[in-house]
């Protein structure tokens, strides 16, 4: 482990880490980096590094240019940034100003892949946590089945009423145990859930994936959307919004347009909804 | 002894924060305790105009942040016979003259010689509003049975609760009973629902409240007047009293009663 004040570079046989200490300021987080790199440039040929930021709450422009400063001064490649799980909790709402499991808006997609190689040493193998192996085997088996693409983490939960002016963005899915108020945003790249009543604007399938659902007690919300798709409540002449029916409801997209149903269950075929198409 | 620091705050405007804040102020001195109201809206003071001090201010809160005179002399004593001061905001500056901490800091000072310090929050959700939040610990929120207030009343709790106030308590403010009863008007339960916070009063619409306003004589004195009764009452549950919320009845009797009865009222308005 080589040492050098708020960064530390972790090698674990082919493998690098770099660790952010949490409370440094960014920019000497900035300059550090790109001492220690230009110094050592001759050590980093190739490869690819694991960043752990913590707690750190960066912004994603933050998190592009740590990239950036790695991949210009070293001839790394950065495919994985890593966050304390804790950083996600629900109770804490600040969530917006974190980005989440991926590096930036600048990655191209083929560097989402969760690397921790199996042909690494075992130390490498040791310090992977269940979650991890979990996530690993899940990623594989579902790229060999080339079924839903999506990045895989874990779901995310919000146990108090999500209020106006309050936004999200989670690479997974996510569920509220409370409602979800008008104003408030929600973006998953997978599905939402929501006991109770759905009011705010909401994207299930953020990053693409037109096979999520958006399920939630009431479903009074008069606009969502699901991976491409926008779906606008059929209006009334009284301007109120017509649902197909009270009680649980389910959003989904079928023949290229959102559609709304009664949930029946998760594995039930919704074929009748009402078309949310305005 | 150590007071409470309750900051009174909505986000929209004109919902009746300056209101609330100068008739619980009173009914909490009413009682018997020893209050101070502070108002925070630098630049746009009106607390003490609603309070009928507005000729004796010599000294305001900036003055007293920024150690032009001592805080005992920033304190305007209430006409009545109460112990109820006034800390007025200046007119001539604005919301960035002080920080969250001085502010935090002279409330602290307040809470040693006082029960209740009252913060009377500006509208908006910029510098004013983060100056009154930071130096409270608990919270109060004004808003009217209107979707625009109730709106902004939602982003404050969630504001609010991000910056460690937890469980702010609710006023419906200006309930017309009889709208309510035709459907035009959300009541409590359509508030509650939305805002998913204690209420902890509902003040109906009544005239006298801008009456007394323009007297400066904060209309909880008319204990009679049906919005006095009720900022009394509010005044009680803050001091801990368990007084349940009373249903607020149309004025007009009989007929209007009984149209409601067999169902000629309908519902006018949409939550989403």
């Amino acid at each position: 482990m080589l040492k050098t004040g708020v960064v530390q570079v972790i090698a674990r046989g082919t493998d690098v880490a770099f660790v952010i200490d949490e409370n440094a300021p960014f920019d000497v987080v900035a300059g550090e980096l790109k001492d220690y790199l230009s110094k050592k440039s001759g050590l980093w040929s190739k490869g690819d590094i694991t960043i752990n930021v913590g707690q750190r709450m960066l912004a994603r422009d933050e998190l592009a240019k740590i990239k950036s400063i790695i991949e210009t001064n070293s001839g790394l490649k950065v495919t994985r940034f890593w966050f304390a799980p804790e950083s996600l909790d629900s109770g804490d709402l600040k969530i917006e100003a974190k980005p989440t499991t991926d590096g930036g808006p600048a990655k191209p997609a083929a560097h989402n892949e969760v690397v921790l190689p199996e042909q690494a040493p075992q130390t490498s193998a040791k310090s992977k946590s269940a979650v991890e192996s979990i996530i690993e085997s899940l990623k594989s088996r579902q790229n060999k089945n080339g079924a839903r693409n999506r990045n895989i983490t874990e779901a995310l939960f919000i146990k108090s009423t999500f209020r106006s002016g309050e936004t999200l963005h989670h690479q997974g899915d996510v569920v509220v145990l409370a409602d979800v108020n008008p104003g408030a945003e929600i973006r998953a790249d997978g599905d939402i859930v929501v006991f109770g009543s759905l009011k705010g604007w909401v994207h299930a399938g953020a990053s693409g994936d037109n096979k999520a659902v958006i399920i939630a007690l009431e479903l009074p919300s008069p606009r969502f959307q699901i991976g491409k798709f926008l779906g606008v409540a059929p209006v009334t002449a009284h301007r109120q919004p017509k649902l197909s029916a009270s009680g649980p409801q389910i959003a989904y997209v079928r023949s290229r347009s959102i559609h709304v149903a009664p949930f029946a269950g998760r594995f039930a075929r919704y074929n009748k909804g009402v078309p949310y198409d305005g | 002894m150590t007071g409470r620091t309750i900051v009174i705050t909505s986000g929209k405007g004109g919902v009746g924060k300056t209101t609330a804040t100068a008739n619980i102020g009173t009914g909490l001195a009413m009682r018997g305790h020893r209050v101070v109201v502070v108002d925070t809206d630098i630049g746009l003071r009106n607390l003490d105009v609603i309070m009928g001090l507005e000729n004796r201010i010599v000294y305001d809160l900036v003055n007293v942040i920024e150690g032009t005179c001592k805080l005992s002399q920033a304190m305007i004593g209430d006409k009545h016979d109460y112990e109820l001061y006034l800390i007025p905001a200046a007119q001539t500056r604005d919301k960035n003259s002080i920080t969250p901490e001085q502010l935090r800091e002279m409330c602290a000072e307040l809470e040693k010689e006082f029960d209740y310090v009252l913060i009377d929050c500006p509208a908006g959700i910029e510098q004013g509003f983060k100056n009154a939040t930071a130096a409270a610990q608990e919270a109060i929120i004004v808003t009217t049975p209107e979707v625009s207030a109730i709106r902004d009343a939602d982003r404050i709790i969630g504001l609010l609760e991000s910056s460690g106030l937890h469980r702010p308590k609710l006023i419906i403010n200006r309930i017309d009973p009889e709208m309510v009863r035709r459907g035009d008007m959300m009541d409590q339960k359509d508030v509650e629902s939305l805002l998913a916070i204690e209420v902890i009063g509902l003040v109906p619409a009544d005239e006298q409240t801008i009456v007394a306003a323009n007297r400066g004589i904060p209309v909880v004195h008319n204990t009679k007047s049906p919005a006095g009764g009720a900022f009394l009452r509010i005044a009680s549950r803050v001091d801990g009293e368990d007084i349940p919320l009373m249903d607020l009845e149309p004025k007009n009797g009989l007929f209007s009663r009984f149209k409601g009865m067999v169902g000629m009222n309908g519902r006018a308005y949409s939550h989403a």
